[in-house]
């Protein structure tokens, strides 16, 4: 008479624990997590043995494909982190997280959520800001790349504006647009990762950045302070008049009009507005 | 970026007529169908040779507007976003059938179902006017954790009869037929008390769902496990199978793993020309997605199965 079965609630337990078991097969098998399902001497009760491998070799097969999945899925998000870090580390980086943060969704284009928090999270990296804010830009980057697509506001729409609205006049940006204020300068880590040269040394000094997309691609503008504050608050919706009022305030006003202008004309051009909201 | 893994307008085209297929793949239609050249039960059109969508070939197929008779899509890269993905494939959808292949049903799982994820997919295949939506017969995490695999399941009573009210449901919920492919498995439960050729048959005949006959698993399996991909063949029920799937995988020496990386292997071939001989023609599939070459190439090792299908036309005829 063969020995009882597991029933299938219990076999996909049992599975499951073996395949995300970071060990070796022999150590997912024994772990307590499967154990707790299954002994590791029954294996042989459950699974069969093939012509050439044996139940731990069999379900080894599945059990070494994880890993590489989850790098793989992660490093699809993350290419400048991994070119940083290397292979090698990051693959540590990868074991580490999806223990932490396994997936638990129907997507792997999601797995990788929470690395920026991980990165900040982890004691032992002197470098965890640097990398969080790495992070946290690619993250972006993902983000604006399946935001949906919104119409553009054309420099004839804005011209269009009686002269008499404009004090009074909101921007609504396109989905596609997100602001970083960053603590690290990381903008030139991407560059260095496109252009296949070596990273160069991070550098502690806040950086700002506009991520958005043109024409489906997504695209990256490194913002000054007061050109990230104007447009933040564009995209929060104050009024054009008070917007521009705060950006005016204390400088010199028609070198700071001319770089306003300068400013407004690039945002139109890269279509980071789809409209304008009359009050 | 995301090519491989990635990712609405809710607009219902699914009426719309299909577009015709190519002069040579029309040549291939059966003329004088015999016994075995019957049609799956839902009458689903022979669609000619298929590849499966890929990023990397987007701009050579928008540019170049390959003669394919339709493109199946890998569900999960267009479900959650409104970007370049989506973009490309409304525009192959306007040009090309589509029909939908997931990976993320999980129908054998002892987890509920995700309806989050069904709604998507319903709203998906309304837009592109799938004419089908495939899945596979695994399970693919629990708990509430996803590996992200295609994992085994044991052939039980148990779990056919799981498996079968769970197909029951999906296809209630997205309104149309479920097509649930074989898999390519690396293992065997010592629980199994009925071949997996009987557990397929008997899911798609108690859950009156279609089936997505891969070739390429049969082999994989068959290797793997140490039985005739024949009688595995010649077991299904044909009225069932809307579709093939072919594909290269990988030799370890010990097993072999379906990887989807190269050219389709010559046995595999055979067991194709067998195939369509015992279940007739389908609309076959060409998958590579991995170290995936040039649109030409893919292109070329499709055309190869036409001319199986050529010679069984003639045959019948």
């Amino acid at each position: 008479m063969s020995p009882e079965q597991p029933d299938l609630a219990n076999l996909q337990r049992w599975m499951h624990e073996v395949v995300v078991h970071q060990g070796t097969i022999d150590d997912a098998v024994a772990s307590p997590a499967a154990e707790s399902e299954i002994p590791a001497d029954r294996l042989g009760e459950v699974i069969l043995p093939s012509h050439s491998l044996s139940p731990a070799e069999r379900v080894g097969v599945y059990h070494g494909m994880y890993l590489m999945r989850m790098e793989e899925a992660i490093a699809a998000d993350y290419p400048v982190i991994k070119h940083f870090l290397g292979a090698e580390v990051f693959d540590e980086l990868v074991r580490d997280y999806v223990v932490r943060y396994p997936s638990r969704s129907y997507t792997l284009n999601r797995l990788g959520d929470h690395l920026p928090r991980f990165l900040l999270d982890r004691p032992d990296w002197s470098l965890g800001g640097f990398l969080t804010d790495l992070a946290r830009l690619e993250l972006t980057m993902t983000e604006v790349f399946d935001e949906l697509q919104s119409p553009v506001l054309s420099g004839e729409d804005l011209e269009a504006v009686p002269p008499e609205t404009w004090e009074t006049v909101r921007l609504e940006p396109v989905a596609a647009l997100r602001l970083l204020s960053l603590e690290h300068v990381v903008v030139p880590h991407l560059n260095a990762f496109h252009h296949e040269r070596p990273c160069p040394k991070p550098t502690k000094r806040p950086s700002r950045v506009a991520v958005y997309r043109r024409d489906y691609s997504v695209m990256r503008l490194e913002l000054s302070r007061a050109e990230f504050d104007l447009l933040r608050d564009l995209i929060h919706g104050v009024p054009l008049g008070d917007a521009l009022a705060e950006a005016m305030a204390g400088s010199d006003s028609a070198r700071r009009q001319a770089k306003v202008f300068r400013w407004f004309r690039t945002w139109i051009r890269e279509g980071l507005f789809q409209s304008l909201v009359t009050a | 970026m995301r090519a491989s893994r990635i990712l609405g307008a809710r607009i219902h085209r699914a009426g719309r007529p299909v577009r015709t297929v190519s002069s040579m793949e029309s040549q291939t239609q059966p003329r004088n169908k015999g016994e075995s050249m019957t049609k799956n039960r839902w009458g689903f059109d022979d669609l000619g040779l298929g590849i499966g969508l890929r990023g990397t070939h987007y701009a050579h197929i928008l540019s170049q507007r390959p003669e394919i008779g339709f493109f199946e899509i890998l569900s999960e890269n267009y479900l959650d976003t409104g970007g370049r993905p989506l973009h490309v494939l409304d525009q192959i959808t306007e040009r090309y059938p589509v029909v939908m292949h997931g990976v993320s049903m999980s129908i054998g799982s002892t987890d509920p179902l995700n309806f989050e994820y069904l709604a998507k997919l319903k709203a998906l295949a309304e837009r592109t006017g799938a004419l089908w939506v495939s899945d596979h017969i695994c399970w693919t995490g629990v708990l509430g954790r996803n590996t992200h695999d295609l994992l085994p399941l044991p052939y039980t009573e148990e779990s056919l009869a799981h498996s079968v009210a769970r197909v029951k449901t999906i296809q209630d919920y997205l309104e149309r037929p479920l097509v649930l492919e074989n898999p390519s498995t690396y293992l065997e439960f010592a629980a199994s008390d009925m071949t997996e050729w009987e557990f397929v048959s008997r899911l798609a005949g108690d859950a009156d769902c279609g089936l997505l006959f891969d070739v390429n698993n049969v082999y994989v399996s068959a290797f793997n496990h140490g039985y005739d991909p024949v009688s595995y063949i010649d077991a299904i029920p044909a009225d069932r199978v809307c579709q093939y799937h072919l594909a290269g995988h990988t030799h370890k020496g010990t097993h072999i793993i379906d990887t989807h990386s190269d050219h389709v292997v010559d046995p595999v071939w055979e067991l194709f020309g067998h195939t369509i001989r015992t279940i007739g023609l389908r609309a076959p599939l060409l998958e590579w997605d991995a170290d995936i070459p040039t649109f030409d190439v893919v292109h070329e090792e499709v055309l190869k199965a036409d001319g199986w299908r050529r010679q069984e036309v003639a045959n019948v005829a």
